[in-house]
């Protein structure tokens, strides 16, 4: 089935092909000339042929050219649609016109890589500080701090938009009660219906995807663990499997099952977590409380298997790191039957308690169709009747052997993302029992060597938020190459910005909630504009004198 | 010059503050481990409330910054103004590897490498992420060093201290 959707998919961009290559199974790339982009993601999009999942920019100073790669999947099938641009005048167009949500992965190209990309919607800075120097590229090969100490000390020259204010602003973060992580968002709002919404992120981008290109392949193992203290464990493991892809090892069965016994586990606390955050930001603190005190028995069995609450560090390279015996085994068994106990319970709440209802039903309710259109994975489209599960579409480490059933409601509301994300915790504790039950025996991992020979790989899985991409190109070093990161959060942002217009201001903080943002995770700096087309990328400058006008202006 | 009543006031309030400080929780960058952990001293388990530790939403009204990350420059600025917000006196506790040092992000381009870069810190408390419990510990430890009430600066000159009581 991967082999036909890949042919139909060479078929559709037969006309523009210059080169077709295999670089390995279910992964086909096609290079084509940059004037031909355009036709191209356009006969793709409008087949419609999978979805755009992630734009990956490699800088090569030897050929002086770099290679923009646009990562296309259907299910399991992966195309790259590769073009190449000269590296001193690189420019691309923009896709935005024929995909609106790749203006975030354009903005990495434009800022990261110094690739113009010509017609963006969004121009101006997304990623990077304010203050960043010009003309600098971190993810360029021939990057160095120095050029960023020598150039910060001259901010790019601020111009102030001319701009009367008209409508009232209301801005959150990037401190702020309601979600612990640092996203600054401005809501414009008409009474109490919000208008226009406006995010900047990026205050946790910590440029991790250039500090994997200078450390080794086993330390990088730490770094990407830490990309999210939520989801560390499936990050750790996609880089592991993509790795071990590259090195060409089989990880052995019993090691396969701990990484997903781990990975169920993780889904189940950062679920709950999420059940509790999204009834605090209705004001439910009852919840809240009870969601988190439960959280805290998958927590200890957490720490029961690796000795940590938060970074398990279960995977090294081939494999992991701990066994898991008869009684931890028991525990675990305990732990999800009184687990099981209280989500009935937590279920029988989100559908019955009028109050909170009233709070979800029809609350930023999201279409299949725009789901789809919006590139949504995880439950944020599994709410919305769209069956995206990286675990069925392309199963993965002990995925394969095991019987998961695909959670989808169909009204897209929160309520609806309450219900998909409840039930995929039942899910969850059954699939976790399975493993337990068929645990296969023997090792724990096989020998990888330190340097990894030459490749490029994809390696996906699915995050509690869903689908997590990974690029991984070695160069046969001790080090990688490039390692490009897309995660869930990314995806799922055009949902949120795009169903919060229109809706009560009050509202806001549960849609934000809703999809599950995770801004270490996002790791970069979004700005997103919907419902007016007015150009808005203030800096701190701009912002303070704009302060001053507009009292001025008002008396 | 002491007086018998402000002495006696300053007792009074620095035991108060003591006994119910208010934390402010900012987050500079982080991957959300130690964010994810001082939430989870709220439940039922930890439930620092019964302590008189509260989590409050703004700066204005806190005495304790919470400060989490390496400090990205994006936040750098954020974190001053966190800061300056504060009311004197003000203590900062530093919570995890990256905002001890940087951690695992040390050296990268958009890390300054810890919270005491950019503010001045009270407390560390050391872990990748440190458990909720040592979350906890941490603050009590700051909390008892603290046995009188400080006075804002350039107020010195009319500062009661007082002698540490234990």
């Amino acid at each position: 089935m991967t082999e036909q959707a890949l042919k139909e998919a060479v078929e559709i961009l037969q006309p523009w092909t210059q080169e077709t290559r295999t670089p390995e199974d279910g992964r086909v790339d096609v290079i084509v000339e940059v004037k031909d982009l355009l036709a191209a993601v356009a006969a793709l999009h409008e087949r419609p042929w999978g979805q755009l999942t992630a734009i990956t920019g490699l800088d090569s100073p030897e050929s002086g050219q770099i290679e923009v790669i646009y990562h296309f999947r259907h299910r399991a099938a992966v195309v790259g649609l590769r073009v190449r641009t000269p590296r001193d005048a690189a420019s691309v167009p923009t896709i935005c016109t024929i995909i609106p949500s790749a203006s975030f992965f354009e903005a990495e190209l434009r800022e990261m890589l110094g690739v113009d990309v010509v017609g963006t919607p969004h121009p101006g800075k997304l990623f990077i500080p304010d203050d960043w120097p010009e003309g600098v590229y971190p993810l360029r090969k021939d990057f160095s701090q120095q050029s960023l100490l020598s150039g910060a000390g001259k901010p790019p020259a601020a111009t102030t938009p001319d701009r009367k204010p008209r409508s009232f602003i209301i801005p959150i973060g990037p401190q702020h009660p309601a979600l612990k992580e640092p996203g600054h968002f401005e809501f414009t709002v008409d009474g109490e219906i919000v208008t226009n919404a406006w995010a900047r992120l990026g205050y946790a981008h910590r440029g991790i995807e250039k500090a994997m290109e200078e450390r080794t392949w086993i330390q990088n193992l730490y770094l990407a663990e830490r990309i999210c203290g939520i989801c560390s464990h499936v990050h750790a493991m996609t880089y592991c499997q993509g790795v071990e892809k590259l090195a060409g090892v089989e990880v052995p069965p019993r090691a396969r099952a701990i990484r997903v016994l781990m990975a169920e586990l993780e889904r189940i606390h950062s679920h709950m977590l999420w059940v509790g955050v999204c009834a605090h930001e209705a004001g439910f603190e009852t919840l809240f409380m009870y969601s988190w005190r439960d959280r805290e028995t998958v927590m200890d069995l957490l720490e029961r298997l690796s000795g940590n609450r938060v970074n398990y560090s279960a995977n090294v390279l081939g494999g992991v790191k701990f066994d898991v015996n008869e009684e931890q085994a028991e525990a675990i068994r305990k732990g999800l039957d009184f687990l099981e106990q209280r989500l009935h319970h937590y279920l029988d709440v989100v559908m019955k308690d009028e109050s909170f209802l009233g709070r979800t039903k029809g609350i930023g309710a999201l279409t299949q169709a725009q789901a789809d259109r919006l590139g949504t994975v995880g439950p944020t489209a599994r709410a919305s009747g769209v069956s995206r599960d990286m675990r069925l579409d392309s199963p993965y480490a002990a995925y394969p052997d095991l019987s998961i059933k695909i959670v989808v409601e169909k009204t897209g509301d929160l309520l609806a993302r309450f219900m998909t994300r409840i039930k995929e915790l039942f899910e969850s504790v059954r699939v976790i029992r399975e493993i337990l039950d068929k645990m296969p025996p023997g090792d724990l991992s096989v020998r990888v060597r330190t340097k990894i020979p030459e490749g490029e790989t994809v390696s996906c899985a699915e995050a509690p938020r869903g689908e997590l991409f990974y690029f991984i190109k070695s160069c046969g070093g001790d080090k990688p190459d490039r390692i490009k990161v897309r995660t869930p959060t990314l995806s799922n942002w055009g949902a949120v910005l795009s169903t919060v217009v229109g809706g009560q201001l009050a509202d806001v903080p549960m849609i934000l909630a809703g999809v599950d943002p995770c801004f270490s995770c996002n790791d970069r700096m979004v700005r997103i504009r919907t419902g007016d087309s007015e150009q808005r990328d203030w800096s701190w400058e701009e912002l303070r004198r704009y302060g001053i006008e507009y009292y001025r202006w008002k008396s | 010059m002491k007086s018998p009543v402000s002495s006696a006031l300053n007792r009074l309030v620095g035991w108060a503050r003591r006994k119910s400080p208010w934390a402010v929780h900012f987050n500079s960058g982080s991957c959300n481990g130690c964010d994810i952990e001082i939430l989870a001293t709220l439940p039922p388990r930890h439930d620092v409330e019964r302590l008189g530790i509260k989590l409050q939403g703004s700066p204005r009204h806190a005495d304790v910054l919470i400060a989490t990350g390496p400090v990205t420059r994006q936040a750098r600025d954020r974190l001053r103004r966190i800061y300056e917000q504060m009311p004197e006196p003000k203590y900062v506790v530093a919570i995890g590897s990256c905002a001890i040092s940087g951690g695992v992000f040390d050296g990268c381009y958009n890390c300054l490498g810890g919270i005491d870069k950019v503010i001045p810190v009270d407390a560390y408390i050391p872990g990748c992420p440190p458990r909720p419990q040592a979350i906890i510990d941490g603050l009590v430890k700051l909390l008892q060093g603290k046995k009188e009430a400080p006075c804002p600066p350039g107020n010195e000159g009319t500062a009661v201290q007082e002698e540490a009581t234990a």
